[in-house]
């Protein structure tokens, strides 16, 4: 029984990891319908960020923690101007703006290669390593922080999207972006927001991550399993983002567990499509008709 | 420029364009956009490498036994994924090559991840080259058949289509099977002109290069798709000089031509003699005609 | 349209201006005229999940050979080296070796550190009769395939058969541990290597593996294999794998309450793990090609850091042996000519950082160099003894 629930607790605390990355990437899916695979790229150099923050400025750790974000936020916009705008301005299909973004991933990751090296660096220890002990079950503080603001964060985001002005507006532009710019809404600006929301949510996820494991450039990997577990989910969905990530977290986790760790992500692919094939949305994505 | 170095490049320009010409049929022609043409190469690679080493088969039943096991591969995916819609078989697909790829790890028959050494070198130049004209030609006169008629009405406009009495998924399907079959033989390719199989060559990073190949061609565009291969081959040999800022040019470099020539370079147009005619004409008369795929639908 | 023909000629242009500067001959480091240079290809990962050792290696060997030069060179001629990335990936390496051999015309070539790269380029150096001496590729097919030597391929490290025999054998009669946990990466070619031969001799010594777990390249966390290990209650956990995930995989090792030793291969040993898992990774052992308390090695160490301000990998070290084995067959050679040089290679016999380097006939691998083992201690390798598998 204790085994089980320390499996447990290791899933989710993969899955929160999942979560925070899953969130950005389905906040711009919602608005602008693609998948944005250069979300990995910006969580990549949010940690790089947080990590210089804290080291070479000598920030404390909260100050680093939202100047990072606040730094990612302003990257993504800027990749938006460069690598979507000039898309969206000639209202090119979809497959032309996952190019670009991957384009916009392979610089990302080489750059920093390039420039900064390709060997990984360490966050100075914020929190103790030293584990909580709950009876024969371990819970890592890293994992429990990283728990609580992730909480926090989703906690923001949902009220913003549902109590204020901008937050209606991106509801609005997400049902439909041709009607809301007829009712007035600037379109244009709506995006801008979501991008910097999405990559102010790849900051925090980058410097929780380089916090609990590393930085190093390859951190894109990671995040193909956060678009794995959006699709679980239901693209577009946020709480289907989240609910998808933890469930990936959990269903790998006892996989590796009780099963076999060769074949997890086969076993774990096998249930994606069994879920897809059964809710061809995800759990809780948006049902898309056709218009005709 | 030393002429087994180029005849290198080609060759691997070649084999990649088999590959390339069975994505453009599906992603293309039908408008289905697949992560996972790395898995089916590698299951043609080596099923043919299975083949030739271990059962003593000639190259060519070879290879088309690696095309024929792949399709059928497909065939099975596709009967659970093809309903899904954009973005959702996307990520269906490539969990499929990343499902693939996991199994040959952990197969040690074929050497698992430490490879498979020793594969007899039956790949040329000239028997590249053959293929890949039989493939354009086949390629070209399916895409001028019935089939091929409806698989573009598939991607125009899927729901029309479907009223006017298209079997949607069973083209879907058609296109799919073709494309891995395509895929298989460049495998096969692969796999002999390597003499070499590691399933580290067939990576997600791979099946995004074969997508970028087809996009940068110009989709629902086969001429498109070989200057396409022959281009985006040989660019990474051109900036191997650059070392480590080679794949940062790369990037770049494809949001560049996105940005700047999102309908790829060829753009719907093929290189015939006739094409060229009317192209002239056209530019005397400056007016552009895209093709509706091109102008997008109302996403945005 | 005007609009349109403008974007594409521009975009052509691009390529097209990519494509002249490529072409154009490689700048050379040295000013001397054509006929006193002696080109020496390199291949590796110099982007890609590998960069950190390629880097350094290309790093190392363009420090020898500007030292060399310095020198006067060798047989009275420069030497010049050309790097190219590989990305890790076989398919480039191909490339690599076939523009090293027939645009850039060199005489040898070192590296690269991957066996799945070593591996498929030796049709290539056996139709351009270019030898290739690896550095890091531990695969045994490296250079002996069914039995069959590859006539160009050799190499300066030891083989995983023999690695794996020194970890398993050291595990059981040195340190005296019966049951080992292995978690391993199930996605890499030399991971998998190690694994099976440590396995083997483990068990063919009498030991028992209590588990075997893998994960796949890019995971970061290993607390669900981990915690199925903890029940297993191993003595030792052994660990092939490279050096980012072992530091990764000590932490939360710990964190679970997993105090047993760990031990590792040629791919832990890096500053970097002090970095990373200081306190974690205390009384490790690994099985490592260099004695780090050598004043040679040292010696190296700190020429490197003084020149470039970064820690020396162990790649570099290897590299530099390549190097040392590649200029003394130049030398024996006399002359600049690939063939002479392969030849020479045959009959190496030098000294080398990692050992006393023997090169035989019949394998190309260096016959009876001996493992160094060693243990973290605080933050050094403290070493504690030379080690071969019986």
């Amino acid at each position: 029984m204790s085994r089980f629930l320390q499996q447990l607790i290791n899933g989710l605390s993969i899955g929160s990891v999942y979560a925070l990355m899953a969130v950005g990437y389905s906040l711009v899916y919602s608005i602008m319908n693609f998948s944005n695979f250069a979300h990995g790229g910006v969580i990549m150099l949010g940690a790089y960020f947080g990590y210089y923050y804290l080291t070479k400025l000598g920030l404390p750790f909260f100050v680093a923690f939202i100047a990072s974000a606040l730094t990612t936020g302003i990257l993504a916009v800027v990749i938006e101007r460069g690598a979507y705008k000039p898309l969206r301005e000639r209202k090119a299909p979809f497959l032309y703006f996952i190019i670009s973004a991957m384009g916009a991933s392979i610089f990302l990751e080489n750059i920093v290669i390039a420039t900064i090296g390709p060997t990984f660096k360490s966050y100075p220890e914020i929190l103790s390593r030293t584990p909580i002990q709950l009876g024969s079950v371990t819970l890592g503080r890293i994992d429990l922080t990283m728990f609580i603001i992730s909480a926090i964060c989703l906690a923001l985001l949902v009220f913003f999207i549902d109590f204020t002005k901008m937050g209606k507006a991106i509801q609005a532009t997400s049902y439909s972006v041709k009607a809301s710019a007829l009712m007035g809404i600037n379109t244009d600006l709506v995006i801008i927001v979501v991008f910097a929301l999405g990559g102010f949510f790849a900051g925090i996820a980058g410097v929780l991550f380089g916090m609990k494991y590393t930085v190093y450039p390859q951190i894109g990997i990671i995040t193909n399993k956060s678009f794995i577990a959006a699709v679980f989910g239901g693209l577009g969905s946020l709480p289907g983002a989240v609910v998808g990530s933890i469930l990936l977290g959990i269903i790998e986790t006892m996989t590796s567990g009780y099963l076999s760790s060769n074949y997890r992500d086969l076993i774990a692919f096998v249930l994606l499509i069994a879920i897809l094939v059964f809710r061809p949305s995800g759990l809780m994505g948006k049902i898309t008709e056709d218009k005709a | 420029m030393d002429l087994y170095y180029i005849q290198g490049i080609l060759m691997l320009a070649g084999i990649n364009l088999m590959s390339v010409l069975g994505l453009s049929l599906l992603t293309g022609f039908t408008g289905m956009f697949s992560f996972g043409h790395a898995g089916f190469m590698a299951i043609g690679g080596y099923t043919s490498a299975m083949m030739t080493v271990n059962y003593g088969w000639p190259f060519i039943p070879a290879l088309l036994m690696g095309a024929l096991t792949a399709a059928l591969m497909s065939a099975l995916i596709g009967k659970l994924t093809l309903n899904l819609k954009g973005d959702y078989f996307c990520i269906a697909t490539l969990g499929f090559g990343e499902a693939i790829r996991l199994v040959l790890d952990n197969v040690q028959y074929f050497g698992g991840a430490r490879g498979w050494p020793g594969i007899p070198n039956y790949t040329n130049f000239t028997n590249v080259l053959i293929i890949n004209i039989i493939a354009i030609i086949i390629l070209a006169n399916i895409i001028r058949s019935r089939q091929g008629r409806n698989m573009i009405a598939v991607r125009e406009e899927e729901l029309a289509s479907q009223i006017v009495g298209i079997n949607v998924f069973k083209y879907k399907l058609i296109s799919l099977m073709i494309s891995a079959a395509y895929a298989g033989i460049a495998g096969g390719l692969m796999a002999h002109y390597m003499t070499f199989l590691q399933p580290k060559m067939f990576s997600l990073v791979k099946s995004t290069e074969l997508t970028i190949i087809v996009i940068f061609g110009g989709l629902g565009s086969i001429s498109g798709s070989v200057l396409g291969a022959l281009v985006l081959t040989s660019l990474p040999e051109i900036l191997r000089s650059f070392s480590n800022w080679r794949l940062v040019i790369y990037g770049l470099s494809v949001i560049v031509i996105m940005i700047s020539r999102p309908e790829g370079l060829m753009g719907g147009y093929e290189l015939t003699p006739s094409s060229m005619k009317k192209l002239f004409t056209r530019m005397r008369s400056k007016k552009g005609n895209l093709p509706k795929s091109m102008e997008g639908g109302d996403t945005l | 349209m005007y609009k349109k023909t403008l974007a594409l000629l521009l975009v052509s242009l691009m390529i097209l201006t990519m494509a002249f500067t490529g072409c154009s001959k490689p700048e050379t480091e040295t000013a001397a005229p054509a006929e006193e240079i002696i080109k020496v290809g390199w291949m590796g990962s110099l982007t890609g999940d590998q960069a950190v050792w390629g880097q350094c290696e290309l790093d190392t060997v363009k420090m020898l050979f500007e030292e060399i030069n310095a020198k006067g060179g060798v047989l009275g001629k420069q030497l010049e080296v050309i790097g190219y990335d590989t990305k890790g990936d076989p398919q480039e390496a191909v490339n690599v070796a076939k523009r090293l051999t027939g645009q850039d015309k060199v005489v040898a070539i070192l590296g690269p550190n991957a066996s799945g790269n070593a591996i498929p380029i030796a049709p290539v150096l056996e139709q351009a009769k270019v030898p290739d001496i690896a550095t890091v590729a531990t695969n045994p097919k490296v250079t002996v395939l069914d039995g069959k030597v590859k006539p160009y391929n050799f190499r300066v490290c030891f083989i995983d058969p023999y690695q794996g025999a020194v970890a398993a054998g050291y595990a059981i009669e040195v340190l005296g541990f019966k049951k080992a946990a292995i978690l391993y990466d199930v996605a890499d070619d030399y991971s998998q290597g190690l694994t099976q031969f440590f396995e083997e001799f483990f068990v063919s010594k009498g030991g028992t593996i209590v588990a075997k777990e893998a994960f796949k390249f890019g995971d970061v966390d290993f607390r669900p294999q981990l915690s199925k290990i903890k029940d297993a209650a191993p003595e030792v956990l052994f660990l092939p794998i490279f050096f980012k995930e072992a530091a990764l995989i000590a932490n939360q090792a710990r964190e679970l309450g997993i105090t047993v030793p760990l031990m590792g291969g040629d791919g832990l040993p890096s500053e970097q793990l002090f970095t990373m898992a200081k306190d974690a990774v205390q009384g490790t052992y690994i099985v490592n090609h260099v004695d780090y308390d050598d004043p040679e090695v040292q010696d190296l160490k700190n020429r490197y850091k003084t020149k470039y301000n970064k820690e020396l990998e162990l790649n570099g070290y290897l590299v530099h042996d390549a190097v040392v084995v590649f200029v003394d067959a130049l030398e024996r050679a006399g002359v600049a000519d690939s063939v002479k040089i392969t030849e020479a290679l045959e009959t190496t016999n030098v000294k080398g950082v990692t050992g006393q380097i023997t090169i035989s006939k019949d394998t190309h691998n260096p016959e009876g160099k001996d493992a160094a083992i060693v243990k973290i201690e605080g933050d050094r390798y403290v070493f504690q003894q030379k080690y071969s598998a019986k």
